[in-house]
């Protein structure tokens, strides 16, 4: 099986290739080709050593979809691959869906498995607010994008050939870009995260939340509520389908009733532990630990527990 | 400025159901207008009170059984109807059940194009049941115009749109000629709850039911096939932390969370 890798970025391409990895090793090996957009071509050979017989770098200081996917449209016309395995931000779902609209492939978006053997594969997706598993069967050549951060980047090997190709031009121009505002940590990388929702009366009651991250040395993050229509965190702080997804050791959702935008982007992690005052809320389908409880009465006696726990 | 709206019948995730074994039956969940197409109809709709011109919504059955569902596919574009979309079309064919996001786009520029041009076509930048985050990028592809996703923020002049398209980390705004293909986000507007009156008055509006027949597309079969679709196994413990008193269940999470590592 002949696979492209599409990165819209070159930083992409080692966890493509953890994917490329797991994915060889159960159809017992893969040809594999990839396609980069990078300012130099320097900047990314730094990243097309693991293995691709060929990388595609297209040289631009910054692109748009259209260009990347017209790029990488001749190159599927060039390599004629079985699969085209992208990641799933928002660039990669966007180019990928592009790609797949232009040459008339299926396209699997953000699968969370894939079973292979006998030259067919087999995508799992979550579906239903991430509650249901979908396994879905192709018909190749079909395109997928993968989890962003889930696969880890195999060791890398010798730098294989890299050909410089040109991006055409763009139908989008640019305005201008206004970074979001940032909270203090990331949650994307903490491993205890502290979740906040509604059920937080007013701005001034998340210090509470804030002292129980940072005793267990979290971040905290929120539904949706919180960060879009209270604007009380800001919005790199927001857990759910249109916010972050997390993977933590920890997850302590506080306040928060558990819809299924909201869990599904929590799914990954290890241990999830519900604070509610509703003993009927969803989120306690979700969780390993539930406490009935208004947040209020049990945060401080929570906290002064762990500060013995700790000081101790 | 004539706007296209696409909307999705979409099984609705907060009413799951589900045998013993956990295999997920789709014939019984209701379907409801996916969330972020409602955004794309007020948006529309906006668009429409501020430069004039009609809202056309149009939509593609993608779950079946048919005949039980198109009842519910119409109750959908009559929501559009009644927010204040002046016309709709439904493309109902057992080829297109169950669906895929490229059966599906090609479907609806198929329908697009039978029906007529369109200044700027409006869609949610993903649907609540598959999430699938792509038809709009394949509606560019199918149109042959361009497409931009994940819009918080649309101005139209002098036949462009200003666009601002939210990203992981930053927010990108760009310009992009019409007609063009655009995806927003639930972020965009508060969608418009109608009155009972233009619920009443959706009913007078046309409804128009096509088939791929009317429309001159046929799709490709075993393009996607669905092997399973079960309920998530949640391997999560489910204990219910309980005692007398909130000190003693704040010590028991304690030491739950000790067992587990986690505190050290």
């Amino acid at each position: 099986m002949k696979v492209l890798l599409v990165a819209e970025k070159p930083g992409l391409l080692p966890e493509l290739a953890g994917f490329l990895k797991d994915l060889g090793s159960k159809l017992g090996g893969v040809e594999a080709i990839a396609f980069t957009a990078a300012p130099s071509l320097d900047e990314a050979k730094k990243f097309t050593t693991y293995g691709f017989a060929k990388s595609y770098v297209a040289v631009a200081e910054q692109a748009f979809p259209d260009q990347l996917a017209k790029a990488v449209v001749e190159i599927i016309d060039k390599e004629g691959p079985d699969l085209v395995v992208g990641v799933a931000t928002k660039m990669g779902n966007e180019v990928v869906a592009r790609i797949a609209g232009a040459k008339g492939m299926p396209m699997f978006t953000e699968i969370v498995d894939v079973e292979a053997g006998d030259g067919a594969v087999l995508f799992h997706r979550a579906v239903l607010g991430g509650r249901a598993i979908s396994v879905l069967k192709p018909a190749l050549p079909a395109a997928a994008t993968i989890p962003a951060r889930k696969y880890e980047a195999p060791q890398p090997g010798e730098p294989g050939e890299v050909v410089e190709v040109k991006l055409p031009p763009s139908a989008l121009s640019l305005v201008k870009v206004e970074k979001k505002e940032k909270g203090g940590i990331n949650i994307e990388e903490a491993e205890i995260v502290v979740g906040v929702g509604r059920g937080f009366r007013k701005k001034e009651d998340l210090a509470m939340a804030e002292e129980l991250a940072n005793l267990l040395g979290g971040a905290v993050g929120c539904s949706r509520p919180i960060a879009a229509d209270y604007h009380w965190l800001p919005e790199d702080a927001w857990i759910g389908i249109s916010g972050k997804k997390i993977r933590p050791k920890l997850y302590i959702a506080i306040g928060i009733s558990g819809a299924p935008q909201h869990m599904s982007a929590v799914m990954d992690a290890k241990v999830i532990v519900a604070v509610n005052k509703d003993k009927n809320a969803p989120v306690f389908q979700y969780t390993d630990y539930g406490v009935v409880a208004d947040l209020y009465q049990f945060l401080p006696v929570f906290i002064q527990k762990l500060k013995e726990k700790l000081g101790g | 400025m004539n706007v296209a709206v696409f909307v999705k019948a979409s099984l609705d995730p907060n009413m799951l159901r589900v045998d013993s074994s956990g295999k997920i039956l789709v014939e019984d969940i209701p379907l409801a207008i996916s969330e972020y197409d409602r955004n794309a109809v007020e948006e529309a709709i906006r668009i429409k009170e501020k430069h004039g011109g009609k809202v056309v919504a149009f939509s593609v059955l993608t779950w079946g059984p048919l005949q039980k569902r198109v009842r519910e596919a119409e109750q959908v574009l009559r929501e559009a109807l009644a927010m204040g979309a002046d016309e709709a079309y439904l493309l109902v064919d057992e080829a297109l059940i169950p669906g895929n996001p490229y059966t599906t786009a090609e479907a609806l520029a198929a329908m697009v194009r039978k029906v007529g041009q369109f200044d700027l076509y409006l869609t949610g930048e993903g649907s609540m049941d598959t999430l699938s985050f792509q038809v709009a990028a394949r509606l560019g592809e199918a149109l042959g115009i361009p497409a931009v996703s994940y819009a918080r923020a649309i101005e139209v002049a002098d036949g462009k749109a200003r666009v601002t398209r939210d990203l992981e980390e930053h927010l990108e705004t760009v310009e992009v000629s019409l007609p063009a293909v655009i995806s927003v986000t639930g972020e965009i507007n508060k969608p418009r709850l109608p009155t009972l009156l233009q619920i009443r008055r959706a009913f007078a509006k046309p409804l128009n039911k096509l088939s791929l027949a009317d429309v001159g597309y046929t799709p490709p079969s075993g393009v996607v096939e669905i092997r399973d679709l079960k309920l998530l196994a949640v391997s999560r413990k489910n204990i219910m932390v309980e005692g007398s008193s909130l000190e003693e269940i704040a010590s028991k999470l304690v030491d739950l969370l000790v067992k587990e590592g986690i505190v050290k």
